[in-house]
């Protein structure tokens, strides 16, 4: 059988058959808890395993890469992924098969680490199914530390295009130059924190069942909860301060994570990145704090401020309760924190720390260049300068993120929501948090958008999770990858 | 070529002479105040200011004694005193010999403060505003041509009405000329804003710039004018039209009715507010060079006109589609009200907008962030910086397959440089941050999200009316003396824009600086030795 060197179709395949794992998992633990759904995922799971295996085995790596398909790869496997993700939800009858569009809400939402959710009753929802979910975001979240690392370039593309695309930026950490041990360890690491996470919230008191589940949305910054009120359920402050230090953790650039481990904790003072991510949430924290003071009780409103600054400043969107009832100016803080996201290289949405960094010195370089016009001044990150380059870049990222933030707000208020719950929403979807204000708080789900609101949303979820540009590209570049094909096949007959 | 008929001839070179001779007086007349001995062009500006704006006072204050209103003295006496206190500013001032481009930003923000501060004595002596923070916002409306305000219009005198209205009318001509003199030295907003393609044309006009002013500021008398005769014609009483033509043609937006244009109920006179308000938003330069040669076609090859006049078909458009209404006349002209309201930052109201479906409210924020066109008297951030923006954004997107290449950025003809694009987008993010901090304030002052949001914006575009409340206008009524303040500052801000306002700041900020850095450095020299 000849195979089709196409690089995009054996990574989506690779993907597929990452996530025929999970259902099979999924199935396993159905049966275990003997709730149903065992068949579902069963049969899910074999239709996506045969479909990833026929693209895996189908198709070869082309002999030549460039960025262009690249960004190809990683566009159309995580189209791919999400897809058949929606599988199991149809084939266990949770959502009908006349809403097919809402299964692929779920599972978009669950493998962009966003977290927003059309399920309405928790308790009809087989135990399997909601660990398959859980499980969505965790591999979303792997994918986006480690696919782009270890398994692209064991596919033998350039990798370190790949990390420009996932992660846009800071070229210069690359961690190794040899990719493939890189995402090992990175891996290890996340595979080490989940298990750790796991196992403190096991002590602190949840069922074996909450604690991974938890523990998986929890380093995937997803805030997929298998309980309808999130952590709200448990109402335990121990249970918090494990998933707010789980967060915080997950929201931090995970190769920095792996220098602090070996290097001891002085490599996370050397970036500046972490110092902005801490102060901004503490800022959020504080200004919170101010906020809530007079509505919540003292003790209530720490707890509370706490937890949504670290729960919306790393974008998983776990609830400990309805901040929609807070007075507005709270609001904007949450806002604020949903729109910056984590640190560049965490498993965070949103715009990234970082990017707010550059964004800040090249305003205020601006403003010093009005007052100094000849002055020659370079943009620096603490000790770094980056390139006029980069920062151009950086910058067009920003203006079409928030572009693309007023565009989805303008599109889903003339769907007739209203303009908070829009703009919230957009903001939320694009930067994958989860909840947003309005109608979509934390304690509501996104049934409130009309179908074709929802829609929109999922194309910003992916989006935002591409990264804007990869997406972007993915047309061209899979155009032009046709065009290649075409070309090759015209080379091989013509000798 | 056809022979110009005469009146088309004599009319407009009158009108020029006479603007250009009131110009050359009282430059005359500045020049021969301001003989001090400070150098100081903060100083000239704040005098120049104050003893232009007096005769306002003085003529509010015998059209108010005229008409038996209650503010007749109250004007005359706070006129006399700002122009006592302006020439003797300008006395002891003079215009520095060399002047530094940081020296230029204060002047020029605080000549708007100047005006500032007199709209403000004006509001506080005539009882229009009980506390001095509520003058403050009033007076900032007025300055910046915001359709803002806490008071009744029918309450207020003829005296008071028609300074707040000319003062809008003002502070637009006054805009004109900063767009031609000021502002190409400065490198933001208005003309040079897209690096210098709108600021040629204008140059084009005329190789000196003082002939180009005197052109533009004769085109916006003569509209005024017009617009004046077409609301007179529509059935508007005198009074009322010259007061609406002064604050439509400025992108203003006071009334002297607390329902604004919908006060008069007539579709005639919304109709000639709708093609007053686009006017409006209309880049000067432009239209001057159409109208000179009566080629029209010159709005059809501008790249920027065809964006603007796009936006609003699209808006109607996507409005109307919105909207569970048939596309009669009336909602036609109802929807274009709004959009061209929004678009051209003037601010009338000619409906409830709570009426508005969400979709609308949504894109009408949108309009009013876009704004008017370049060199043109509306506020907002401008069409053509969007322009570049979406360019920019394109480059960007491109660059990330072929990271090596190197594109300029082009708008029609001419190419934007990399300076004056990074000035533009800077802009831009300051004044993002500047409407972020602005709601928290207002939202800590008691606004509601959408209220305090759409607040924002309207104010730091100079519209006016906003969404999230009862009615268009309730929102300044609703806050407090924090809210007041921070939006009588976004006004400005948004008036001036952020960089001038932040670069003065910086003025008093780099002096600070640099003694601190000093003392620093003498400290650290003490423990070394």
């Amino acid at each position: 059988m000849r195979r089709v060197a196409i690089t995009p179709v054996r990574v989506a395949g690779a993907g597929l058959l990452a996530v025929a794992l999970a259902m099979t998992l999924s199935a396993v633990v159905a049966l275990i808890d003997g709730g149903g759904a065992a068949a579902g995922l069963t049969m899910a799971a074999l239709v996506t395993a045969s479909v990833g295996c026929a693209l895996f085995f189908g198709s070869q790596v082309s002999p030549t890469t460039d960025s262009a398909l690249a960004f190809a790869s990683v566009a159309w496997s995580w189209l791919a992924v999400a897809l058949a993700g929606a599988l199991p939800f149809l084939f266990t009858g949770v959502v009908p098969w006349a809403h097919f569009d809402d299964a692929i809400f779920e599972s978009v939402s669950g493998f962009t680490c966003t977290g927003s959710t059309i399920l309405s009753d928790f308790d009809s929802v087989p135990q399997g199914l909601l660990f398959y979910r859980s499980m969505t975001q965790w591999l979303g979240g792997m994918g986006l530390v480690v696919l782009a690392v270890a398994v692209l370039p064991a596919l033998g593309i350039g990798g370190l295009d790949l990390i420009a695309s996932e992660a846009p930026g800071p070229t210069a950490d690359r961690l190794s130059l040899r990719v493939r041990d890189t995402a090992r360890r990175l891996w290890l690491l996340y595979g080490a924190v989940t298990c750790i996470v796991a196992m403190l919230l096991l002590a602190v008191g949840m069922s074996v069942f909450d604690a991974v589940t938890h523990a998986f949305t929890t380093i995937a910054t997803g805030g997929y909860s298998p309980r309808a009120e999130s952590i709200a359920h448990f109402d335990s402050v121990a249970i918090e301060l494990v998933i707010i230090a789980g967060m915080l953790y997950a929201g931090a650039n995970f190769s920095i994570h792996w220098h602090a481990l070996r290097q001891g904790i002085g490599a996370y003072g050397r970036v500046s990145e972490i110092r902005w991510y801490l102060s901004l949430i503490a800022g959020a924290f504080m200004l919170l704090l101010w906020v809530n003071h007079g509505e919540l009780e003292w003790f209530r409103n720490i707890r509370e401020s706490l937890f949504y600054a670290v729960s919306l400043g790393s974008n998983t969107g776990f609830g400990s309760s309805n901040y929609v009832l807070w007075m507005p100016a709270a609001h904007l803080t949450l806002l604020i924190l949903m729109l910056v996201g984590g640190m560049s290289g965490s498993t965070a949405g949103g715009m990234k720390v970082l990017r707010l960094q550059v964004v800040f010195r090249y305003s205020f370089r601006e403003l010093m260049r009005a007052r100094h016009p000849n002055a020659v001044i370079p943009i620096r990150l603490g000790r770094t300068t980056i390139e006029e380059q980069v920062a151009s870049k950086v910058v067009g990222f920003v203006l079409l993120y928030l572009g693309l933030i007023v565009a989805g707000g303008v599109v889903l208020s003339g769907l007739g929501v209203d303009p908070v719950t829009a703009f919230s929403g957009s903001v939320s979807a694009l930067g994958n948090v989860g909840p947003a204000l309005g109608e979509a708080g934390p304690t509501s789900n996104f049934l409130v958008f009309p179908r074709a609101g929802r829609l929109v949303l999922m194309v910003m979820m992916a989006l935002g999770r591409l990264e804007l540009f990869p997406a972007m590209l993915m047309l061209v570049a899979s155009l032009r990858g046709l065009n290649r094909m075409h070309r090759q096949r015209e080379d091989t007959k013509s000798p | 070529m056809t022979p110009k008929s005469p009146i088309r001839a004599v009319v407009p070179g009158y009108a020029q002479r006479l603007t250009a001779w009131m110009l050359r007086q009282s430059a005359l007349l500045l020049r021969q105040l301001s003989k001090g001995r400070i150098e100081s062009a903060t100083g000239v500006t704040v005098g120049a200011v104050w003893v232009l704006i007096a005769p306002l006072f003085f003529a509010c204050g015998v059209i108010d004694w005229l008409d038996g209103g209650p503010d007749a003295l109250a004007f005359l006496a706070s006129g006399l005193t700002i122009q006592l206190l302006g020439f003797s500013i300008l006395r002891f001032s003079k215009f520095p010999s060399t002047l530094p481009i940081a020296q230029l930003f204060t002047a020029f923000v605080s000549g708007a403060l100047a005006a500032l501060v007199a709209a403000t004595v004006a509001h506080l002596v005539t009882g229009v505003a009980p506390t001095i923070d509520v003058a403050l916002v009033e007076a900032s409306a007025t300055v910046t041509g915001t359709n803002a305000t806490t008071v009744e219009p029918e309450s207020l005198s003829l005296g008071m009405t028609l300074f707040r209205s000319f003062g809008q009318w003002l502070a637009a001509a006054a805009m004109i000329v900063v767009l031609v003199r000021i502002l190409p030295h400065l490198g933001v907003g208005g003309l040079d804003a897209d690096g210098g393609v709108a600021t040629r044309s204008a140059r084009r006009l005329a190789p000196r710039s003082s002939s180009t002013m005197v052109r533009l500021l004769t085109l916006y008398m003569g509209l005024t004018i017009l617009l004046a005769i077409a609301y007179f014609s529509a059935g508007m009483p005198l009074v009322d039209s010259v007061i609406h033509s002064l604050t439509t043609v400025s992108s203003g937006g006071f009334s002297s009715y607390s329902g604004s244009i919908g006060a008069f109920e007539s579709p005639a006179i919304e109709w000639v507010a709708i093609v007053g308000m686009i006017t409006a938003g209309t880049s000067l330069p432009l239209m001057f060079r159409a109208l000179r040669r009566g080629d029209l076609h010159r709005f059809v090859r501008s790249i920027e006109f065809r964006t603007y006049i796009g936006l609003i078909v699209i808006a109607v458009v996507a409005v109307l589609a919105w909207s569970d209404k048939w596309p009669t006349v009336n909602n036609l002209r109802e929807t274009l009200f709004w959009v061209t309201s929004a678009i051209s930052t003037t601010g009338y109201v000619a409906s409830n907008p709570t009426l508005v479906s969400y979709g609308s409210e949504a894109l009408l924020l949108v309009l009013m962030v876009i704004g008017g066109m370049s060199a043109s008297v509306a506020g907002g951030f401008k069409v053509m910086r969007f322009m570049v923006l979406g360019r920019y954004i394109g480059r960007e997107l491109r660059r990330s397959i072929h990271p090596s290449a190197v594109e300029k950025i082009h708008l029609g003809r001419s190419s934007i440089g990399e300076v004056a694009l990074a000035r533009i987008i800077g802009e831009l993010f300051l004044a993002t941050m500047v409407i972020l901090a602005s709601v928290l304030l207002f939202t800590a002052d008691g606004l509601n999200f959408e209220a305090a949001f759409s607040f924002a914006i309207s104010s730091l575009s100079n519209v006016g009316f906003a969404f999230g409340l009862g009615g268009p206008n309730e929102h300044l009524r609703a806050l407090g003396a924090v809210g007041h303040l921070s939006g009588a500052l976004l006004m400005l801000i948004g008036r001036v824009s952020v960089t001038p306002i932040l670069v003065s700041l910086g003025g008093i900020g780099e002096p600070v600086q640099r003694e601190v850095r000093r003392w620093r450095l003498t400290r650290h020299e003490r423990s070394v030795r």
